[in-house]
């Protein structure tokens, strides 16, 4: 528990100091105008890869065999949920990390995309039966998948 | 270009993505569990709510480190502030104040409709920038790819509808 705090703490203090929680700095990457936050990402992906590769070849962690689940399977939620949440992005100019992190910082505001994301979220479960023929998502038990 | 925080000045791109590629591999090599974020909606809709969905072993089986994850997430804002100038609460947002202006109230239900989006959106899409950006796509799943990609589409249609069609 201590750990995953401290682990938080780290990734909210790096997304708070880098631009990823910053507006002007998301709308200056929608805009093309920054470079900032398609290095970010790019870094993160390009180091993280070989990494993950290298603890998959291991397969071990400190606590047992590597368990990140079956690869996920492709449903069109894929492609319909990361175009509504790009759009709820570029609104808010937050993603779902940063609105936790600005909520820290202090900015008002950020409290109403939270009270909005889970309203959204909460909505999304509700209706999941019908969604899950509509976008032929897992079943019930499984959901979405965790990210 | 300085941060809305207090002005700050941003670390480097490289830097950043450095530290969130040693935070993402922590939490998989200290503790076996793939980065994720998004999913923390549902963790604290699962406080309250009673549907099916919200019931699931596979949820409240994770929901005890991603709690104090999103903590941290919180704490790690507030320190920024505190060592970066200090903390006040604020209602500044940079280029939204200079563009489209809206007071608290109006910024409020902007902010309310944006997350509505993303809190449904980034459940549809079974993550959002962590679990598919970093970690799906470091881990080579294609439906994390393609996720990607439609919420950066989503996300640039949107902005430059924005700021440079509906408020230029």
């Amino acid at each position: 528990m201590l750990l995953y705090l401290l682990l938080g703490t780290a990734f909210g203090f790096i997304l708070s100091r880098s631009g990823a929680a910053d507006y002007n700095y998301i709308q200056g990457m929608f805009l093309f105008e920054e470079f900032q936050l398609y290095g970010i990402i790019a870094t993160a992906v390009a180091l993280s890869a070989p990494g993950l590769w290298l603890v998959k070849t291991v397969g071990r962690t400190w606590r047992g065999p590597v368990n990140i689940g079956p690869p996920r399977l492709f449903t069109p939620g894929n492609i319909a949920g990361g175009l509504l949440f790009g759009v709820g992005w570029s609104i808010a100019g937050m993603c779902p990390g940063p609105i936790f992190v600005n909520i820290g910082e202090g900015k008002v505001y950020a409290l109403a995309a939270l009270a909005g994301a889970l309203v959204g979220a909460g909505a999304f479960g509700t209706l999941y039966d019908r969604l899950q023929r509509a976008f032929r998502l897992p079943p019930i038990v499984v959901g979405t998948g965790q990210g | 270009m300085s941060l809305i925080l207090n002005d700050l000045v941003p670390i480097h791109w490289a830097a950043a993505g450095a530290g969130i590629a040693a935070v993402t591999l922590a939490l998989l090599v200290l503790a076996n569990r793939r980065l994720g974020i998004s999913t923390g909606f549902e963790d604290i809709c699962s406080l309250v709510l009673r549907q099916t969905y919200f019931r699931r072993e596979a949820l409240l089986k994770t929901r005890r480190w991603r709690m104090p994850f999103i903590g941290g997430l919180v704490l790690g804002g507030v320190l920024s502030a505190v060592a970066g100038g200090g903390w006040t609460p604020t209602w500044e947002l940079g280029m939204f104040d200079e563009r489209i202006g809206f007071g608290p109230a109006g910024k409020l239900a902007w902010m309310f409709v944006g997350g509505l989006f993303i809190g449904f959106g980034t459940r549809l899409g079974g993550g959002c920038t962590s679990g598919h950006g970093i970690f799906g796509m470091s881990n080579l799943e294609l439906p994390s790819l393609v996720t990607t990609m439609s919420f950066m589409a989503g996300g640039i249609v949107t902005t430059q509808l924005l700021y440079r069609v509906v408020f230029a």
